[in-house]
């Protein structure tokens, strides 16, 4: 049993952890290239943006809805305490995600789209500046009392930490959605997301060098975590391959490559999220709350592995066949008949 | 005022506001979902073009619904966390899994598959076609089934005990098999059957009443009507079955639906309030019309109750709902409209074994055509008003009897609570109002008759090679080029 109650709250630690990063990924290319419809020249190359996630753009943001449905059911304290405190976040981002997602259908249908275009394009903008404010709040930690209640004010989650974290993350957004949209398009389209791809590689470059700076600078709580003795030859290599990965990426780019950019943005997404894992574990509220004071009851975990644990392969499979059926390059404006 | 600083009701206001909105979406679309896999198997089946643009028209809707169904879909999820963190930290043990497994086994498959079912007409062959279109079904109705599994509980909770404030499952299967989840699965699915299939009628009658392609819309009035036939009569009954247990378990609830301030002890007949005016302050009705005895039939089938009908004045003021009114003509609304789909249907049934609805008299049916067209919305009507019953007649209780909805909430400021409540009003009226226009502009257009066919030799011949079933051609010489 004692067993039991440390290995259940770490599975489950692994596969919320899974599915933020598949969603991180697979809405990241999407958000980005939401964002990079507002810099579109004209209705046709927006259409093809559009054209290039109406089949997966749900499916993409239902990533989030497993992983909050997950966080809900494993570590029920650390759902309603983080949610409770980051509340102008989380109602941000859902307007986001209420403007992006309705501007599929409705920009088809309209006549004028002009409206329906920047609601796409700042719905998405919005999503991820509230998810970068999100992210950058929990890592710069949450206030709770003993029992593991918010108590810290409803401003709290902005800060300069969290602006960085924010513009960050959206840079690496736009960098995803624009690899992406190399390897979906052709012919001028790719041509300029081979530039905005590159423009972006070097902003986040820069947002990450600044937050690997500044983070063992101002954050007391993660830095004796950081120089711990063998984790820190780990946290010293992931900078190091970070700039190496970019450094690739910057390569493939220049050799004018469809796929291998996208890639390369894939590996920089997974060794950032390895280094925020490293950092957070074992806590789900940063240096607050462990997983084991957050965990559900261990028969509710093993009750969820039956149920959602052997669901992830299969929905892995049938969301890996959907990008088969609809692969090679993106052609015509128009999403639906 | 008041109300504008308190957080709780803000938060109630927040919640009721959202789930009303989404409701109005996904009911359309579960009972689509299940309209299109028989327009589809009818198409592969027949051959017939027409349920090929069948198929193709009325998923038009579909995507329109569902955009806006997953849109105001996600604010309900997250809004347990940053609205309802104490309730949600005290139930996730059971609560906070369930909606783990409704986006699991639900929402992704839906999702994943309504892509290849709107888009993937010329990439995948037929039958993985329809097993997406199937699929996208499946998971529709894998929604209802959860989410209908994560309120049952709410009303009824089973399985497991309050310790220390935190609700510990003992066995998660009576849990998820708590006593009010198979009705209420069944209900709600009849439900969405029922609007939908309402829906899609009404909008075939307008085509018919206008004589636009009154042969082709004639095909799916049909196979609503021969679908309503089944779901009508199947949905009074189940809902009946609904009531009877709301008399078991909820006796606050059933005292508000019935506007019965007084307890009428068991062994005694009751008579039932057929209208009235339910006064909250003075806990008895102004006015009312009553039917001697009819109570103690419609509950059990006989005069004489065998288990009293507890009246609200029972319990204290804070113990029991509030807005009985509400209640009480929710409840009615709701089993007006069941009994006039029963009655439409049934007029409807008598004129097509006259033959009145064949494609050359269809169009005569005027009466009976607008009867239709008024019933379109008529299911959204009821289903929301179920909605009600069933969540403002739980009160004060979020978890029934176990955790009371002011000790559910968050605590938030009041004026954070303020603005997000007017920014989802506003935002949502304005998503209404652009889906009725869109959806009208849908209407107006019309299908699209013109789209090529898929590619069928995939399977087999679009032509049927059997022997025996060559019609020759008629035509003079000079037509056959």
């Amino acid at each position: 049993m004692e067993t039991l109650e440390y290995f259940l709250p770490q599975v489950w630690f692994a596969i919320l952890a899974l599915f933020l990063f598949l969603y991180v990924m697979l809405d990241g290319f999407d958000l980005g290239v939401g964002i990079l419809s507002l810099t579109s020249s004209d209705e046709e190359r927006r259409g093809l943006l559009m054209t290039s996630l109406s089949n997966i753009w749900d499916a993409n943001e239902t990533w989030l809805v497993l992983m909050g449905g997950g966080l809900f059911g494993a570590f029920p304290l650390a759902y309603g305490t983080i949610l409770n405190a980051l509340y102008i976040p989380i109602i941000t981002m859902v307007f986001g995600f209420i403007f992006r997602a309705v501007a599929f259908e409705f920009r088809e249908l309209a006549t004028r789209k002009f409206f329906w275009n920047i609601a796409f394009g700042a719905g998405s903008f919005v999503a991820a500046l509230s998810q970068g404010f999100a992210l950058g709040s929990v890592l710069k930690g949450i206030q709770v009392d003993e029992s593991g209640h918010f108590i810290g004010s409803t401003w709290d989650w902005f800060s300069w930490q969290s602006v960085l974290v924010a513009l960050t993350l959206i840079q690496g957004y736009v960098l995803i959605g624009s690899t992406y949209l190399v390897w979906k398009t052709e012919g001028e389209l790719q041509e300029t997301h081979y530039k905005t791809a590159k423009i972006a590689a070097w902003t986040t470059l820069i947002g990450a060098i600044l937050i690997t700076i500044t983070t063992p600078i101002f954050y007391v709580s993660a830095r004796s975590r950081l120089f711990q003795q063998p984790l820190v030859y780990v946290f010293a290599i992931i900078p190091l391959l970070g700039v190496w990965l970019i450094w690739q990426l910057l390569q493939s780019l220049n050799r004018k490559e469809e796929r291998a950019p996208f890639g390369w943005t894939i590996l920089l997404f997974v060794l950032t999220f390895i280094g925020l894992a490293l950092v957070v574990f074992p806590y789900i509220i940063p240096t607050k709350i462990t997983i084991y004071e957050a965990a559900a009851d261990p028969s509710s975990l093993v009750i969820m592995i039956i149920f959602i644990g052997f669901l992830i392969p299969v929905m892995l499979f049938y969301n890996l066949y959907q990008y088969v059926v609809f692969r090679g390059k993106v052609t015509g404006g128009s999403y639906g008949e | 005022m008041e109300l504008l600083s308190n957080t709780v009701a803000l938060s109630r206001m927040q919640f009721a506001l959202t789930a009303i909105f989404h409701m109005l979406w996904p009911v359309l679309t579960t009972g689509m979902g299940i309209y299109l896999v028989i327009v589809e198997g009818l198409w592969l089946k027949t051959r017939n073009a027409d349920y090929y643009y069948h198929a193709r028209f009325w998923s038009k809707f579909y995507v329109l619904n569902f955009g806006i169904g997953v849109a105001t879909g996600i604010p309900m999820e997250f809004q347990f966390g940053t609205n309802w963190a104490p309730f949600s930290e005290a139930v996730g043990n059971f609560f906070g899994s369930v909606i783990g497994f409704e986006a699991s086994w639900a929402f992704m498959l839906e999702a994943a598959f309504l892509g290849i079912m709107l888009f993937g007409w010329e990439r995948v062959n037929p039958i993985v076609h329809l097993l997406s279109t199937i699929l996208v079904a499946v998971g529709a109705n894998l929604s209802t089934l959860w989410i209908l599994t994560a309120n049952s509980w709410m009303q009824t909770p089973a399985g497991g005990e309050m310790v220390d404030g935190k609700f510990i499952v003992h066995d998660y299967f009576q849990a998820i098999l708590n006593p009010f989840m198979v009705n209420s699965v069944l209900h709600m699915f009849f439900a969405t059957l029922e609007t939908s299939l309402f829906v899609i009628g009404g909008i075939s009658a307008w085509y018919i009443l206008k004589n636009r392609q009154s042969a082709f819309f004639s095909k799916s009035l049909k196979i609503v009507l021969a679908a309503a036939i089944a779901v009508a009569p199947l949905q009074i009954y189940i809902g009946h079955l609904s009531g009877e247990q709301v008399y078991h378990y909820q006796p606050s609830k059933l005292a508000a639906m019935e506007a019965q301030w007084q307890t009428t002890p068991a062994g005694q007949p009751a008579d039932w309030s057929l209208i009235a005016l339910p006064n909250d302050k003075a806990e008895r009705n102004d006015w009312e019309i009553t039917v001697p005895n009819a109570l103690g039939y419609i509950l059990e089938f006989k005069k004489n109750l065998s288990e009293p009908v507890r009246g609200l004045s029972e319990w204290k003021p804070e113990d029991r709902p509030h807005l009985v009114g509400l209640i009480y003509y929710a409840f009615r609304t709701m089993i007006a409209i069941g009994f006039f789909f029963a009655g439409l249907m049934l007029l409807s049934t008598v004129q097509w074994l006259r033959g009145k609805l064949s494609p050359e008299n269809i169009s005569q049916q005027r009466w009976l055509m607008l009867g239709w067209i008024f019933a379109a919305p008529l299911g959204y009507i009821a289903v929301e008003s179920g909605w009600i019953v069933r969540c403002v007649g739980r009160q004060p209780w979020t978890l029934y009897n176990q955790i009371r909805t002011v000790d559910a909430a968050s605590h938030l400021p009041a004026s954070n609570v303020l603005v997000s409540l007017i920014s989802f009003a506003t935002v949502y009226t304005m998503l209404f109002i652009a889906a009725l226009y869109f959806g009208s502009r849908i209407i107006r257009r019309g299908p699209n008759l013109e789209l090529p066919l898929p590619e069928l030799e995939i399977t087999k011949p679009a032509v049927d090679t059997k022997p025996g079933r060559f019609v020759p051609d008629e035509r003079p010489v000079e037509a056959e080029q």
